[in-house]
């Protein structure tokens, strides 16, 4: 073991002192001024006390969760699919890149409430609205980072590869998609971070399930505590499926260093 | 078993554009070349003299401008499909997929032919206990030795059982001992299975040890000597040596070339 990495996991097994210390100072200092809170002319329902917060908690419902949890993950897939599938297919023909990344890009250009309002516009059904805004703001994301990895094969393996003669198929499969595989894990630990936030603000637009209703309900209640309770969910959902990633990810790629 | 098919350039002319300037660079121009089934050539010459470009014509990579190279009588590139699991090569670097074990990645042509798991993994594991990887099958590139990885390299070539062997700068970074070691057994191996075998270098005494020929490139593959080495007694090798760098360093032919 080398002195960098030997350093690394010492670190790695040190106690969290600093998170610990600094998540602390935050919680004392909240639950200070939610008491001083009327006595500084702030409203009380501005800054309710961690008692309430937990109350909140204890009202939260596993089924807007659960529901919330399943749009991101569904439409995550649809787009990862659906990304991998065109960027393939515009590694493969120059033409077609040619006349499809500038229209990807004005996709990507385009702010998520436009397409919400969009989606409002012009679909019936609410989880299709949320199914279309999920993957036309995320699907992009994986397209560009699968070309931009596909294009960053080293030349020297392509070669190789090509020099065994193997099929589109093969070519794709034994080289193109193992390579990629670092840049894909990359991609879904930054479009689920984006789901998540996407998914929150289309729920509080035009939903009737969910964490962002849940919000939504929160907010025409002036409930901070269960805007606050609520959040720390979403937080929540985002490490779990961030960790499960990278857990997913340390197992496919133990052979790197 | 029939054997390999001999190799014949005729006028095989090879002309790049610059991308930005759209110049054209000839690579190769004029090559007439004949190499006999299991013959084992060597092909220097300087930098940039299109060794490398024969190379990818032989594997049939790139297409010739104008001429033919032929393989028997299909051409490597019009008849790409024809020569899988017929050609192999080894590369300057060992170009082994990092993500793959010794073992998977000796076996990575023999997929590509659809062989059944059970031979891939029979012949990968042959080839890479006689190069001495035996115990180093689930290791992966980067647990490697520099020489391990360019074994493991060599493994995957031969595991094909190719008819012709291209080698391309495969043992040029090597340490010496290393290189020599590779070299000796690459010949060894390559004479026990009847491949024929090109070795591009530019490095003459690899050139001197490896090749029953030596062919000289000067620029734009210019065939400036076609050298029997066997005729050649080893105690001439010094003068071989340089011989053959007089002729690359004056672009024609030494007459101490003649002498045998």
């Amino acid at each position: 073991m080398s002195h960098e990495e030997h350093r690394v996991s010492v670190t790695d097994l040190k106690f969290p002192r600093h998170t610990l210390v600094s998540l602390l100072v935050f919680v004392v200092c909240w639950e200070v001024l939610s008491h001083l809170a009327p006595t500084l002319g702030i409203p009380p329902f501005a800054i309710p006390s961690f008692v309430k917060i937990a109350k909140s908690f204890a009202d939260i419902t596993a089924a807007d969760i659960a529901v919330t949890l399943a749009r991101v993950i569904g439409a995550l897939l649809v787009s990862f699919v659906l990304g991998l599938a065109l960027a393939m297919a515009m590694y493969r023909s120059e033409s077609l890149e040619k006349y499809l990344h500038p229209m990807i890009r004005l996709l990507m250009a385009v702010p998520v409430v436009s397409w919400i309002l969009f989606a409002v516009l012009w679909f019936p059904g609410v989880e299709f609205r949320i199914g279309f805004v999920l993957v036309v703001v995320c699907g992009p994301v994986f397209l560009i980072d699968t070309l931009d990895a596909m294009r960053g094969v080293p030349r020297e393996l392509r070669h190789m590869m090509r020099s065994f003669r193997p099929t589109t198929l093969q070519f794709f499969l034994k080289l193109m998609l193992p390579a990629i595989v670092p840049s894909i894990f990359t991609s879904w630990k930054v479009n689920i971070s984006l789901a998540i936030r996407v998914v929150t603000i289309a729920e509080l637009v035009g939903a009737v399930t969910g964490i962002g209703h849940q919000l939504s309900i929160a907010q025409e209640l002036f409930s901070v505590a269960d805007v606050f309770a609520w959040t720390l969910v979403l937080v929540a959902l985002l490490f779990l499926l961030e960790a499960l990633v990278a857990r997913v990810e340390t197992r496919l790629l133990r052979w790197r260093v | 078993m029939s054997g390999p098919p001999p190799i014949e350039a005729r006028g095989l002319r090879k002309v790049f554009h610059q991308t930005t300037t759209g110049q054209a660079v000839v690579a190769i121009e004029r090559l007439d070349l004949h190499i006999a089934p299991r013959e084992v050539v060597a092909i220097v010459g300087q930098t940039g003299c299109g060794k490398s470009t024969f190379f990818d014509l032989a594997i049939g990579l790139e297409a010739p401008t104008e001429g033919t190279l032929r393989i028997g009588d299909r051409s490597p590139h019009a008849d790409f499909d024809h020569f899988r699991g017929r050609i192999a090569t080894v590369f300057q670097q060992d170009r082994l997929l990092p993500w793959r074990s010794a073992l998977d990645n000796a076996k990575l042509p023999l997929e590509l032919l659809g062989l059944s798991e059970t031979a891939q993994k029979d012949r990968a594991l042959t080839w890479l206990n006689r190069l001495g990887l035996g115990n180093f099958t689930n290791a992966y590139p980067h647990e490697l030795s520099g020489g391990m990885r360019q074994r493991v390299a060599i493994a995957r070539a031969f595991a094909v059982q190719p008819d012709i062997l291209l080698a391309d700068e495969a043992f040029g970074h090597l340490d010496e001992v290393t290189a020599v070691e590779l070299r000796e057994t690459f010949l060894a191996l390559a004479r026990e299975c009847g491949s024929t075998a090109i070795l591009i270098t530019h490095q003459l005494e690899e050139a001197i040890g490896v090749g029953d020929r030596i062919v000289v490139f000067g620029k734009s593959a210019k065939l400036l000597a076609d050298i029997r080495v066997t005729p050649w007694p080893k105690s001439k090798y010094v003068e071989l040596r340089e011989a053959i760098q007089s002729t690359l360093l004056n672009n024609s032919p030494d007459p101490r070339l003649n002498g045998f």
